[in-house]
């Protein structure tokens, strides 16, 4: 025969004060790990989202991103008319020459941050189907326009629509603000690529290329045949992997940050096991008065096993709802946070905690109780009626 | 109960009154009491639960303070101390025993009884010294590394009456000493207190239902609902004990002198 | 019998909780000192391989925007200079791992030794960078991730420039901080112009050594102006500023560090609290008897509170040695494992070591406080009835 339910919470009730505290450290340590699992989650769903499965990304061979690569007008021509291409409505095939720097923009409260620049063509905005302008327009060539990313949008100073930016060495009108659902061109600024090639007096016209293929058999074949052409020394990956490779860097913090949340689960399962064998002790008399009543070990053991998780439990609630308040509330302070990427440019990742994140904390919160509570919950089973009503 | 003048009067109450509030109802644990108590005297107060008997006995050794009247033990008036005076007075002049020993269990006899003197500026040396001649004096030399578990219960109530004694205090102060202890343990711990009161000269003062204590005490004051019994109606209370209606029947037998 | 005889007594008495406890307070200390051992490490990283004498000089566009290379002789004919180098960068990706690993710069080998005078190269080293045009000086990490010994060739394929140039190691910097790997300007020069390119007429980044520490801020205003007016005006910084502000695109991250330390430490107190309340009530008695006895509110009080101070002290500490004996085993194994990298910048420094002692210390004051006040507060005939 099990114990009521009500049994184990009428226990937690009647000592308020401990299990608020008790349940206050389950509660400050899924702050802190949703707080962490959601920054490095944002962080790699930012670059993660940025890839498109159709996509190659073409650079110099050893080169990790587009901003330690190299690529001259030859090279480009040579893959421009590669067959399996895929083509737009008018037949041009969906092919970005492309030339990222990274100069510095003036911050609202004066420093200054490495913001990525893409040269592209007006082509860009097809080969990457993700990113769309949802204020004003697209560049045109040759006119020293410029659309930003919305994450960019008012970080800097002139980064407004209508407004005019100063970065390298001239200025630049905002015709336009670039979304692409959180992914990190939104932390782009895009002006043409032979301005920016010329403004930057880059001896090279390009840094990278982005294409798309027609099929997935036709990106096999074309990623072969570019890697495969002696004379200009390209590889070609899919755009996904690329991103997925930029993002390793994330991966070694976020078992960084793994390992903190273990660390600190233990912690508070040994916070949570102490007042729980307290609780135990305090109680010998009626836990031999529940046995001799009749009560077997299993419904002993069940009882404090209940009332180890519930604690647990109501911790991951008020800890699940402050840190949704707090990511808002950080969200809101940072304006998104900014994390420097490989390229040394500024990716401001938008702060957003997941659902997976909150199930791999309420993970951690039940093995919080669930192990927390073994050790009380088996004392107070094995404890023998006659002992425990004569030592009380 | 008048005592002679010239002894000097280790405890005087005078219309000592200890009144508590339970929920809206007051409490009257001691109504107008007066009485005093010589100087190297063993007395017990006797009385049924409730009797008002462990009141005075809070009031005597400084734990308590009445509502109303004045206690005088040793020559201070304790009911005008503040808690930490009373405190510090404690320490230097009463030495307390209780029915359930309250040893510390995790520490040794020699370190229970040496604990008082931990109130005291002595070198380490001096008060190991001090803890073991106080456990020679109740007996038990030979335990002085042993922890309370390990003793039998006429045994810690022994650890605790050298803690007691320990710091030389004018004052035995002794709740129960022998409710928890069998008979022969019981009248052990009754005879070496009533050595202690003749060989060093302390004043016991104990509470009691045991009417075994009868025939160790020089004086038994009889305590009913807060009010203390005098002529016939503390012969009857005595008689009472007498026929064994007392809290132990079959304990007590065959009283001794009880008055002085 | 003393009274550290009685604390220590009291907390052998529940050795289960005391033991939990102790564990809680060691790993949330443990976790604050890792935690605080990154901005750290990075600190402590660039005031080891900064020098408050080096200055940089860069584009005042960005750093990937280069500068004329005629300015550096420009700058070595300011006084005030000891010497200046132009630095392009190569981008060379070593052969086996066909990825950028490390980075590889082309520098003035004729004036290596005089900007950096404080790598302590041996001046033999430095020598045959001079001479040999291939010749390559390598920082002691990436020696150690590679295995490579001076005197051995190695090939990087370049991700900037078209070529792919081989290199003998000729020196090493002594010093296990630093990994870039430096190559002749004038080799690289001279291959572009072989596969009839135009030569290197550029810097990427100027480093400039100060003779005197009092003159750096005049020779970077005299730096600055040389190209005010020019098409490439630059900005000089400090070479420790230079790095802080790699490390400043890390700040949002280290303002949410220093919120997720802020909360552990909460807990370590929520933890340690609970410690003490349950001490405490459990002693109800005894602490009634120690009054009884004559114990006054100040003895019972620091009897108290020296209990959990002592307790939380001691497993701070050791929180504090584990976090030292994990960091330091982490930068030997990211020595060993390039993909560790980040991970080896961890440095428990002594101002951590001290935080670390100092949050347990008063992670035990503020949670043994309460508890410890109630029960010396309480009147002595309250408590007594749980005695008597």
């Amino acid at each position: 025969m099990a114990l009521p339910i009500s049994y184990p919470l009428r226990n937690l009730a009647a000592r308020p004060g401990r299990t608020l505290l008790t349940g206050g450290v389950v509660a400050l340590v899924v702050v802190a790990c949703t707080l962490f699992l959601g920054l490095i989650s944002s962080l790699k769903r930012t670059l993660v989202a940025s890839g498109d499965p159709m996509n190659l990304v073409v650079l110099r061979k050893g080169s990790t991103n587009d901003g330690a690569s190299q690529i001259d007008l030859d090279a480009y021509r040579s893959i421009r008319y590669l067959e399996g291409i895929a083509p737009d409505a008018t037949g041009r095939p969906l092919i970005s020459p492309e030339l990222v720097v990274q100069p510095f923009f003036r911050t609202l409260d004066g420093g200054r941050e490495n913001v990525l620049v893409r040269g592209v063509e007006p082509i860009a905005l097809d080969v990457h189907r993700g990113v769309r302008i949802v204020q004003g327009r697209m560049i045109r060539p040759s006119s020293g326009e410029a659309v930003v990313g919305r994450a960019v949008r008012g970080r800097y100073e002139g980064a407004l629509l209508g407004d005019t930016l100063l970065f390298g060495n001239g200025r630049w009108k905002v015709v336009g603000v670039l979304e692409a659902d959180g992914a990190s061109f939104e932390s782009e600024v895009w002006v043409d690529v032979r301005e920016l090639a010329r403004d930057a007096r880059r001896p090279y016209p390009y840094s990278g290329i982005r294409l798309r293929a027609a099929s997935e058999a036709d990106l096999v074949r074309l990623a072969d045949r570019i890697a495969a052409d002696p004379r200009y020394a390209l590889e070609a990956q899919r755009e996904i992997d690329y991103y997925e490779a930029q993002s390793e860097s994330a991966n070694v913090l976020y078992y960084f940050v793994v390992g903190i949340a273990i660390l600190a689960g233990l912690g508070a399962g040994f916070g949570a096991s102490n007042t729980l064998y307290a609780a135990v002790r305090s109680r010998t008399r009626e836990i031999g008065t529940l046995r001799a009543l009749g009560f077997s070990r299993g419904a002993i053991l069940l009882a404090f096993e209940t009332e180890a998780v519930v604690l647990a439990l109501g911790g991951f609630a008020l800890g699940a709802l402050l840190s949704l308040l707090a990511t808002a509330a950080l969200q809101a302070w940072l304006g998104g946070v900014a994390f420097g990427s490989t390229t040394f440019t500024t990716n401001v990742v938008t702060l957003r905690v997941s659902s997976g994140d909150l199930l791999a904390v309420l993970g951690l919160a039940s093995a919080i109780g669930l192990l927390g509570g073994l050790g009380p919950a088996w004392r107070a089973a094995r404890m023998r009626p006659i002992e425990a009503l004569r030592r009380a | 109960m008048v005592s002679p003048t010239d002894v000097p009067q280790s405890i005087v109450l005078r219309h000592v009154s200890r009144h508590y509030h339970r929920g809206a109802d007051e409490v009257r644990a001691l109504d107008d009491v007066s009485l005093s108590i010589p100087a190297g005297s063993f007395v017990a107060f006797m009385g049924p639960s409730g009797s008002g008997k462990s009141t005075l006995l809070n009031l005597v050794c400084g734990i308590d303070r009445p509502t109303a009247g004045e206690v005088i033990v040793a020559g201070q008036r304790l009911d005008v101390m503040s808690e930490d005076r009373l405190a510090r007075w404690r320490a230097r002049h009463v030495g307390l025993i209780f029915q359930f020993f309250n040893l510390i269990p995790v520490l040794s006899a020699r370190e229970n009884v040496a604990l008082p003197l931990l109130l005291v500026d002595l070198d380490r040396g001096e008060r190991r010294r001090r803890a073991e001649t106080a456990l020679r004096v109740v007996g038990l030399e030979g335990r002085a590394d042993h922890t309370p578990a390990m003793l039998s219960g006429g045994e810690q109530q022994r650890v605790a009456i050298a803690r007691a004694i320990v710091s030389d205090p004018d004052l035995l102060i002794a709740d129960e000493p022998t409710g928890d202890l069998d008979a022969k343990s019981a009248e052990e711990v009754l005879d070496l207190l009533r050595t202690l009161r003749r060989e060093l000269g302390k004043t016991v003062v104990m509470v009691t239902h045991d009417p075994r204590a009868l025939r160790f005490v020089d004086h038994a004051y009889h305590l009913d609902k807060g009010l203390l019994l005098e002529g016939h109606a503390a012969e009857r209370a005595r008689a009472a004990l007498d026929l064994g209606l007392g809290r132990e029947p079959g304990g007590g037998q065959g009283l001794g002198s009880a008055a002085p | 019998m003393t009274y550290l005889a009685l604390v220590r007594a009291n907390l052998r008495r529940n050795r289960l909780r005391t033991a939990l406890t102790g564990v809680a307070v060691a790993l949330a200390t443990l976790l604050v000192c890792l935690l605080l051992a990154m901005p750290a490490g990075l600190d402590a990283f660039v005031s080891r391989v900064a020098s408050n004498t080096r200055v940089s000089v860069i584009n005042r566009a960005g750093l990937v925007y280069s500068m004329p290379y005629s300015l550096v002789r420009k700058i070595r004919g300011l006084p005030g200079v000891a010497d200046a180098m132009a630095v392009v960068w190569y981008g060379g990706a070593y052969e086996e791992r066909g990825k950028l690993t490390f980075p590889s710069f082309a520098v003035e080998a004729d004036h290596f030794g005089g900007v950096y005078p404080d790598y302590h190269i041996p001046p033999a080293e430095l020598a045959a960078f001079r001479q040999y045009r291939d010749g390559a000086i390598v920082g002691r990490a990436t020696m150690r991730v590679y295995h490579w010994r001076i005197g051995q060739r190695v090939t990087l394929r370049s991700a900037i420039w078209p070529v792919d140039l081989d290199f003998r190691i000729v020196g090493e910097i002594p010093n296990a901080d630093l990994g870039a790997f430096y190559i002749s300007r004038e080799y690289l020069d001279q291959a572009l112009q072989a596969k009839g390119l135009p030569g290197l007429g550029i810097a990427g980044l100027i480093w400039v050594r100060v003779a005197q520490p009092e003159a750096v801020k005049s020779v970077m205003r005299m730096v600055d102006d040389l190209s005010r007016n020019s098409d490439a005006p630059t900005s000089s910084q400090t070479e420790k500023s230079f790095f802080s502000s790699f490390l400043a695109t890390l700040k949002d991250f280290m303002t949410i560090i220093m919120a997720v330390t802020a909360l552990v430490s909460l807990c370590i107190v929520f933890i340690a609290a609970n410690t003490a309340s349950l001490a405490v009530r459990e002693r109800s008695a005894e602490i009634a008897l120690m009054k009884a006895l004559g114990f006054g509110r100040r003895p019972i009080f620091s009897l108290l509170l020296v209990e959990t101070v002592l307790l939380c002290a001691l497993s701070g500490g050791a929180g504090v040695a584990l976090a030292v004996g994990i960091t330091t085993a982490l930068r030997v194994f990211a020595g060993r494992i390039p993909e560790l990298g980040p991970l080896g910048a961890f440095y428990v420094t002594g101002p951590v070591i001290a935080l670390g002692l100092g949050l347990a210390l008063l992670v035990g004051v503020v949670s043994g406080l309460a508890p410890a006040w109630g029960a010396a507060r309480r009147p002595v005939a309250e408590t007594m009835r749980e005695v008597f």
